[in-house]
């Protein structure tokens, strides 16, 4: 892995980021060539990245903002309950009105990952060996953060790990040093598994646009008062 | 060190200064309350001052525990100091609060904050990883908590909302990235005018409430700590913790999907925010402090009430059906103001009944025996609730009098002797008001608080009464017998030998070693394994608990074995235990050289001379009890304390703790078995060291 700057910001006030950005939109394709990516390059040039065996679904209106699963996504990965380290993160402003005072922000597996055609080095790839998941080879990682920009969804999806000075992002447990259970698409979760209240899930089912967030409260839900709708 | 973050930063108000204190010199008292005791006994050298002297060292303390993924143990923050609030002395003494502002301290490095000296203006404290910055406070001085949280996210940067949430945290890469808002404790105005009311809030509904560190923190002139951190939790065991968490929800809680509420357990309920408000009906989630295995409180559409939980949600809505004949918005706004103003929501709520006691007297009002000019008729809408708080506040009108509580006011209006006697103002023990639970009925509740400092809020041997007294609203019985669940719990509390009589609250064995044991007990397992390890009280201790089909709880293992995954230590349920009691006395210490004598410990005068006849609850009280020999789950309801045998069952308490049966002071031999002797020394040097027995 390349070594990364002491600061974030050159002598020019300009940061990293945006010195990278200045480079202008240049085509990961064009620069390395798309086999490295791990997609199939068609004749026109559209990469075509395979599907993702496997999704995380949210119930937004379940979630408890305990931060549970930040903690055990962080513990699993790196050894250390640190929230800015989880691949899935809880958002919260105490005096907003309910629904809209949190936000699950979990990797959806895209389709048409924004997050796989900008990395330049191959890094940020579908995974064949895990069944297709979006995940970074931090040793290919130069630390560009594109991939951390170009996630369309909300709060980015890919976190950038200030410890390590790569990316990284939700492989759906797919490698957990420190946890000894099979991940990856069909297998376990940490998130889920101690989520309190059940608001996260799996599915290997491709969700739509808007089937990333699904109603995960049922009759018991409703046996305890709470809403479900 | 696994667990801690090795730091505790030493905040000196006086010079905007701070240093650093190791974690290691105080790791052997193992955290929370424990920490801030002995770092108050080593940094306070005059225990006698007054809480609002700047030589008055405040502590916030975390555990090894906090930020990490141990059920219900990774929320909790203890606060300790000289208070403000008891009665005829301010003692030393304790408070608590849940959220999310432990994990961001422990994620900044730090296992806990010192407090010590005053401002010379208006400052608020800002903490990002490794760097503290003091800033001057003038533009939030006079704002409530909430609006001075979001005044500091402002200058921040941080934007409100669950948007696009992702910052850089400052202009340094080392610090990193998070979506977390900056985690914030705050005092408002009531706070601001040094009142003993005053509560520290963090979030909107996390207080620290009992104690009157508001005030102090006034005082001081602080106004707000800030704390934003990108670092991490290491522990000993991460695998062996995450699975011990995936166990413990599979096996030992029920959730929506399985299983009934069990209202006995608390680590063993379904989530269920716990309000005795009228649900709204337009949409709500139950919302838990960091780490919570199943939250207790709740958000709502309106944003009205977010995170008030349990009794605060209670305070004001007697008073709006009085008045409007049914809870209107009265009943969620006025405890808003309470978490926005800062003030104490038992002290406020009990005040309340004084007012309209008072009231009904006719010694209160415009041109009355305690002339005040507040639009009383307004009792019950929210409009009087702030007109109250602002009073407080400003120090106008009553307000000028209940700075330093209700009883103190009692007493300037010449009044304590006869209120107190009649129980118009139910503030039975050191002139706190009291928690719902009548002492006279929960002997533990009360016993337990009047040999310490303050309502004790811990609910170990309360989840008994509620779940009579919620079965039998609901039609059902309790899953276990009396004589099961005495059988049951006295068998978890180690080291004791497993005497049910412990739990026999009968007339006949209120004063007896037995029910002193049970207080013992209780007192040494909070002040280590929930007030140092930090386990919630709410879930804690899990002595029956209907998800096992034993019926029996995790309590004995479950604590010591989170512990040693998280610190790699091998501590022993008995271990902790010991702990606690070693806390317990190094706190008696702090009270003796306050001026503690065995003549004050005694309840409010109506306690002692009045029967119960209605509690909170209604006219009874059940419990375990031993009548004609059998065990039943038996109505405790309309007895008195007795005098006589109160001080005979003292005798029984200060003979199993060691102490001085004259004085109730902490003996030589007591205090070196536990490894205190330089505690001995202070008292002997004072002329307060208890006679050996």
């Amino acid at each position: 892995m390349s070594e990364q700057p002491k600061t974030d910001v050159r002598e020019d006030g300009v940061t990293r980021r945006q010195f990278v950005k200045g480079l202008g939109a240049v085509s990961a394709t064009a620069v390395f060539g798309g086999t490295i990516l791990g997609g199939l390059l068609f004749p026109n040039g559209v990469m075509a990245i395979p599907a993702s065996t496997g999704y995380l679904l949210v119930d937004m209106k379940k979630c408890q903002g305990c931060n549970t699963c930040m903690m055990a996504c962080s513990l699993a990965h790196h050894g250390e309950q640190n929230l800015s380290l989880s691949r899935i993160q809880i958002v919260q402003d105490s005096w907003k009105g309910y629904p809209d005072d949190i936000g699950i922000e979990a990797c959806r597996q895209c389709k048409d990952p924004k997050c796989v055609e900008a990395c330049p080095t191959g890094a940020m790839h579908a995974d064949a060996d895990t069944g297709e998941v979006r995940l970074v080879d931090a040793d290919k990682c130069i630390g560009c953060m594109q991939c951390v920009e170009a996630c369309p969804h909300g709060s980015g999806r890919v976190i950038w790990n200030h410890e390590e000075g790569h990316a990284q992002k939700c492989d759906l447990c797919a490698n957990t040093p420190f946890w000894d259970h099979k991940g990856g698409p069909g297998g376990t979760q940490a998130c889920i598994s101690v989520c309190p209240v059940n608001a996260i899930k799996y599915t290997d089912t491709l969700p739509g646009d808007d089937g990333y967030e699904v109603n995960l409260r049922g009759k018991g839900w409703a046996a305890i008062g709470l809403s479900t709708d | 060190m696994n667990g801690y973050a090795g730091k505790i930063l030493n905040v000196d108000l006086t010079a905007h200064e701070y240093s650093v204190i190791d974690t290691a010199k105080y790791e052997k008292w193992g955290g929370g309350h424990a920490i801030g005791s002995a770092i108050f006994w080593d940094l306070c050298k005059d225990k006698t001052i007054d809480g609002r002297d700047p030589r008055n060292v405040i502590t916030i303390m975390t555990s090894p525990l906090t930020g990490t993924l141990v059920p219900s143990a990774s929320g909790r923050v203890e606060v300790q100091g000289i208070g403000l609030q008891s009665y005829p002395v301010a003692w030393y003494t304790r408070s608590n609060f849940g959220g999310r502002l432990g994990g961001q301290l422990k994620s900044a490095g730090w296992d806990g904050i010192v407090l010590q000296g005053k401002s010379p203006k208006p400052v608020w404290i800002d903490i990002l990883n490794d760097e503290v910055v003091f800033n001057d406070a003038a533009d939030l001085w006079g704002t409530d908590t909430w609006t001075a949280q979001q005044k500091i996210w402002s200058k921040l940067g941080v934007e409100r909302g669950v948007g696009d949430a992702w910052r850089q945290v400052s202009t340094k890469a080392k610090d990193g990235r998070t979506t977390q808002k900056p985690a914030i404790l705050a005092i408002g105005p009531v706070g601001e005018a040094g009142s003993s009311i005053g509560a520290l809030i963090h979030d909107a509904g996390n207080g620290g409430g009992q104690g009157g560190f508001g005030g102090v923190w006034g005082a001081k002139n602080l106004k707000a700590i800030c704390i934003q951190g990108t670092g991490g939790v290491d522990v000993a065991d991460p695998t062996g913790l995450i699975q011990a968490r995936i166990t413990a929800k599979e096996d030992w809680t029920a959730n929506d999907d399985k299983g009934p509420e069990n209202f006995a357990s608390g680590f063993g309920q379904t989530v269920s925010p716990v309000a005795f408000w009228p649900m709204p009906t337009d949409g709500m989630r139950p919302q838990a402090c960091q780490g919570c295995i199943n939250g207790c409180r709740a958000r709502y559409a309106s944003g009205v009430g977010n995170e008030s939980s349990c009794l605060e949600t209670s305070v004001y809505m007697g008073y709006d059906i009085a008045k409007n004949g049914k809870p209107t918005a009265a009943t969620y706004e006025g405890v808003d103001l309470l978490q926005s103003y800062g003030a104490n929501a038992f002290e406020i709520k009990h005040g309340l009944g004084y007012i309209r006691a008072l009231l009904e007297m006719g010694v209160l009002g415009k041109g009355k025996a305690i002339d005040s000019s507040l639009d009383y008729t307004q009792l019950g809408d929210t409009v009087f609730m702030e007109a109250l708080l602002r009073a407080i506040s400003d120090k106008m009108d009553i307000g000028a009098d209940l700075q330093d509580g209700f009883i103190r006011a009692a007493e300037k209006w010449g009044r304590l002797d006869e209120d107190w006697a009649t129980g118009a103002l139910q503030f039975p023990y050191w002139g706190l008001p009291e928690h719902s639970y009548d002492s006279r009925a929960e002997l533990e509740w009360g016993y337990g608080s009047i040999v310490g400092d303050r309502d004790i809020n811990e609910h170990d041997f309360n989840r008994i009464f509620w779940e009579n007294f919620l079965s039998a609203a609901k039609g059902y019985k309790p899953a276990l017998t009396a004589e099961q669940y005495t059988a049951l719990v006295v068998s978890k509390m180690k080291p004791l030998d497993p005497d049910p009589s412990m739990l026999d609250f009968s007339t006949e064995n209120m004063y007896s070693e037995a029910i002193a044991k049970l207080v013992s007990w209780q007192r040494h397992y909070s002040r280590f394994w929930k007030q140092g390890a930090l386990y919630c009280d709410f879930k804690y201790p899990d002595f029956e608990n209907l998800n096992r089909p034993d019926a029996s709880g995790l309590t004995g293992s479950g604590e010591p074995d989170f512990w040693n995954l998280v610190t790699g230590q091998d501590m022993t349920f008995e271990e902790g235990m010991e702990l606690g009691r070693k806390v317990w006395n190094l706190d008696n210490a702090i009270w003796t050289l306050q001026g503690r004598t065995r003549e004050m410990v005694h309840f409010a005068p109506y306690v002692h001379d009045t029967p119960m006849t209605m509690g909170e609850f209604g006219p009874n009280y059940v419990l375990p009890a031993k009548v004609d020999g059998k065990w039943e789950y038996a109505n405790v309801a309309g007895r008195k304390i007795d005098r006589d045998g109160f001080e005979e069952w003292k005798d029984h308490f200060y003979s199993i703790e060691g102490w001085d049966k004259t004085t109730g002071w902490p003996t030589r031999p007591t205090l070196a078995e536990l490894g205190l002797d330089d505690i001995a020394d202070t008292l002997e040097s004072a002329g307060k060291l208890g006679k050996e027995q």
